[in-house]
């Protein structure tokens, strides 16, 4: 083999190799049922992954049981995902934190979100269009100042609803505070990470 | 529409609960009827919040790492079982080209320490901005430092930084312990009336730990910082009796 030719393989793998780097291509694998696809998936998502359900259920065994129902559930649902469209993060962060949350419910004896909504809630037709790196780079920054733009008050509220899972009428209960107060500060501090990310998400 | 129902305006406020599961029955309800309606400006709202939540989330949680054993149980589970290759794909190796097969694995390397530093570099940003955050605290005009636990012979040790600006900062060393399922809950104590909660943090294995509380403080009408032990994500009110009170 020349060298030239050498160089010219070299370069085709290499380009190949790379392009598995954006999500798209990975999605195309996932679909084929290709089990290393999955190890690219977890390598690039499984930490996050790990992270936020064990934020949740503050429980290494049950976090492992639920990133491992998380991943296999994301590897038999890919199928609907649009690969032309966004990357994959936002939609395997949310199937994690769906199952964390199922899972407090079930233990603390809450009512669980019917199968049919969460089925809807987490189809990956609703992640249609995520940016591609908006777990990654920039991103952090953006989100990170939302996220400080929210006062103590208007942050447990938003942490109830993010890894408690729960509703206005519950962080009133536990909080001990009316529920038109709750409603107004959850109203707030949606509207500042709205206003913050606007266009970033849009 | 009747009187009863939620305007466009009132929906739109709703979306990121209604997207996270967590808004009560009646309004999600009447969501999912307007949603099952058709309206495309909705169902794009709703679309835009369920990525919002995940970008909030993603940034919200602190990093931890999953234990090896998470990935080999995953391989299993998609039948990743081996490793190893199977006699044809070594005979189809034996078959390829030395400088194919080199190009082919030094790519392959790159690959997998590109992904290797792309998680760096997330850990890294997380960090920076976390330390940013302590450093916006700790450099601001009027900020107070006040020491806690000298007087103690026992744990724990430490300052608290407040700028009514800014924030507080709390740095504390020699934190006992915690047991699964239990967390540190950081209050502000007002001269009258309930503590307020201040977020919950966990110590490193060597009993440390930095909390920030961003963002503007009414310090004239806050009387002491205090830490409690608390089960589970934290209390709404402390538990327990502080392990540290710093009055400010």
């Amino acid at each position: 083999m020349s060298g030239s030719l050498l160089v010219s393989v070299a370069v085709a793998v290499l380009s190949a190799v790379l392009r598995l780097r954006d999500d798209g291509e990975l999605v195309e694998r996932l679909q084929k049922r290709d089990p290393d696809a999955m190890a690219i998936l977890y390598e690039r998502y499984g930490r996050l992954t790990w992270s936020v359900i064990l934020r949740i259920v503050r429980n290494q065994a049950v976090a492992e049981d639920l990133v491992q129902e998380t991943f296999l559930r994301v590897w038999n649902r890919v199928a609907a995902f649009d690969r032309q469209k966004g990357a994959l993060g936002p939609w395997v962060l949310t199937v994690a934190r769906n199952r964390a949350i199922d899972y407090l419910r079930s233990v603390e004896g809450r009512a669980a979100e019917s199968a049919f909504d969460l089925e809807r809630l987490e189809h990956p037709s609703m992640f249609s269009g995520a940016p591609a790196g908006m777990l990654t780079g920039d991103w952090v920054k953006i989100l990170r100042d939302a996220v400080e733009r929210l006062d103590p008050n208007q942050r447990v509220l938003i942490e109830l609803a993010y890894y408690e899972g729960l509703s206005q009428s519950e962080m009133a209960e536990r909080l001990k505070q009316p529920l038109g107060t709750v409603k107004t500060r959850v109203r707030a501090a949606l509207r500042i990470l709205r206003q913050e990310l606007g266009e970033a998400v849009a | 529409m009747t009187d009863e129902d939620l305007t466009h305006e009132e929906m739109h406020d709703l979306y990121e609960l209604y997207a996270l599961g967590v808004l009560d029955q009646v309004e999600r309800d009447e969501i999912s009827r307007h949603l099952g309606s058709g309206c495309a400006v909705c169902l794009g709202a709703v679309r835009r919040a369920s990525m919002q939540n995940a970008g909030v989330l993603g940034i919200l949680t602190p990093d931890s790492t999953p234990p090896g054993r998470v990935e080999a149980r995953l391989r299993e589970g998609v039948g990743l079982r081996a490793r190893g290759w199977t006699w044809a794909a070594w005979a189809a190796a034996a078959a390829c080209l030395v400088a194919m097969t080199w190009a082919g694995l030094k790519s392959w390397r790159i690959s997998h320490e590109l992904d290797a530093t792309r998680q760096e570099v997330r850990r890294t940003d997380l960090e920076l901005a976390r330390v940013r955050a302590v450093l916006d605290v700790l450099n601001a005009p009027g900020t107070r430092a006040v020491s806690f636990g000298e007087e103690k012979q026992m744990p724990p040790r430490g300052s608290v930084f407040v700028n009514p600006q800014k924030g507080v900062v709390l740095i504390a060393s020699r934190l006992p312990q915690l047991s699964t399922g239990w967390c540190y809950e950081m209050w502000l104590i007002p001269k009258t009336g309930a503590p307020k909660p201040a977020g919950v943090f966990w110590a490193t294995e060597a009993g440390s730990a930095v909390h920030t509380l961003a963002g503007p403080l009414d310090v004239a009408s806050t009387g002491a910082v205090a830490v409690t032990v608390e089960p589970g994500n934290g209390s709404p009110a402390p538990t327990s009796k502080p392990i540290i009170v710093a009055s400010l």
